[in-house]
């Protein structure tokens, strides 16, 4: 009885610590995750506005049928990244992922930036230098520092009716996005 | 040994992952939703969540999405069935409701609105809202689903949402999923 007690008591131990492997592990193992889904989009250093899946069919984001998107992915390798525009006044908001897709940064346009999207993102050297040149940045931009250098941007903008989908769109193909040499300047002063 | 250490080692995962509740996951009657996926420093089971999902999250600062998967009643929601969904909801810019098959299809029937959207629901007097989910026509705000069968899921989403700031302790209101008649 006792001995069976503690082949009991030893599979439950032996269970947790197959549990938190598994959980610790799946991250790194996921072969399907945000960031491949995103990479299929082809949005490296360039805006591009997610389709919209028609109805029925697969949703791989979970894009929401009353937002539009736009994504931009960003190399800080090859540079800060920059991304920037004019937005329509309906809600908007902007996030910044690693990817693992944890959240870097987000934000909305009910934050006080209006409808002016000017969005800097910078790893953790080019912070640095950009603290330690005071460099003076432009009034409005916001600077994100991330802690990795593969990270993806996503803006998500309020429909007022799903008729305006083609016209935002529009509005979200026409930001831009991709790396500075802002360092490059700062070196250079 | 080795049985019971696959078991719990694999059923506890899958558990965390997919319910999630004592894992990370906040639950507010029919509705559960992870406030850690729109954190900048998430706890392990979030990010094993993250990937397994491979959606698109909200950040904290962006909004925060819940999901049904069963009535108030602790029913699972199945398209034979219609619901209503109504009450209070959080202080939000907006929110939105659309019906999804559990791997995330929207499940509106085709050429009818996609999901409800807050600003543009019919209201009773006291500003509360009901929407109808279901097949069969509905007065009022009316969530058409299509004429598949099987389980689904109810996706609400809140966009700009100050009940964040303090989560957990703050929502102090979603809506009721009730189930009215079935097939």
């Amino acid at each position: 009885m006792i001995r069976a007690l503690l082949w009991l008591i030893a599979g439950l131990m032996l269970g947790l610590v197959i549990h938190l492997v598994i959980i610790l592990i799946l991250p790194r193992f996921a072969a399907d995750n945000v960031w491949t889904q995103v990479q299929k989009l082809e949005a490296m250093g360039q805006v591009v506005v997610v389709p919209q899946p028609a109805p029925g069919a697969p949703n791989p984001l979970g894009l929401d049928p009353e937002m539009a998107y736009a994504i931009c992915q960003f190399d800080l390798t090859e540079g800060p990244g920059a991304f920037s525009g004019e937005l329509p006044a309906d809600f908007w908001s902007v996030g910044i992922f690693d990817r693992d897709g944890v959240s870097v940064y987000s934000t909305t346009n009910r934050s006080g930036v209006g409808q002016s999207l000017e969005l800097g993102i910078f790893n953790a050297e080019q912070t640095r230098l950009l603290s330690q040149q005071q460099f003076e940045i432009e009034e409005g931009l916001l600077i994100v520092a991330a802690p990795q250098n593969d990270v993806f941007a996503v803006v998500r903008l309020a429909l007022p009716y799903p008729e305006m989908r083609t016209r935002y769109e529009q509005a979200l193909a026409a930001l831009t996005c991709g790396h500075t040499n802002v360092l490059d300047t700062i070196s250079d002063k | 040994m080795l049985v019971i250490a696959l078991l719990v080692g694999f059923g506890l995962s899958y558990f965390a992952l997919v319910d999630g509740r004592f894992f990370g996951a906040y639950r507010w009657g029919a509705w559960a939703a992870r406030p850690e996926v729109g954190a900048t420093a998430p706890d392990p089971y979030t990010r094993a969540y993250l990937a397994r999902t491979g959606t698109l999250q909200l950040g904290r600062g962006e909004g925060v999405q819940f999901i049904a998967t069963e009535d108030s009643d602790g029913q699972a929601l199945t398209r034979a069935c219609t619901y209503r969904v109504a009450g209070s909801t959080p202080v939000a810019a907006f929110w939105t409701l659309r019906a999804t098959t559990p791997d995330g299809i929207n499940i509106a029937r085709e050429g009818t609105p996609q999901s409800m959207h807050s600003n543009r629901l019919a209201r009773s007097n006291s500003g509360v809202a009901a929407i109808h989910v279901g097949t069969p026509l509905a007065a009022g705000n009316w969530l058409e689903l299509d004429a598949g069968t099987g389980h689904f899921q109810l996706v609400l989403t809140f966009y700009d949402a100050s009940f964040l700031a303090g989560f957990g302790a703050s929502v102090t209101a979603l809506p009721a999923v009730i189930k009215e008649d079935c097939a």
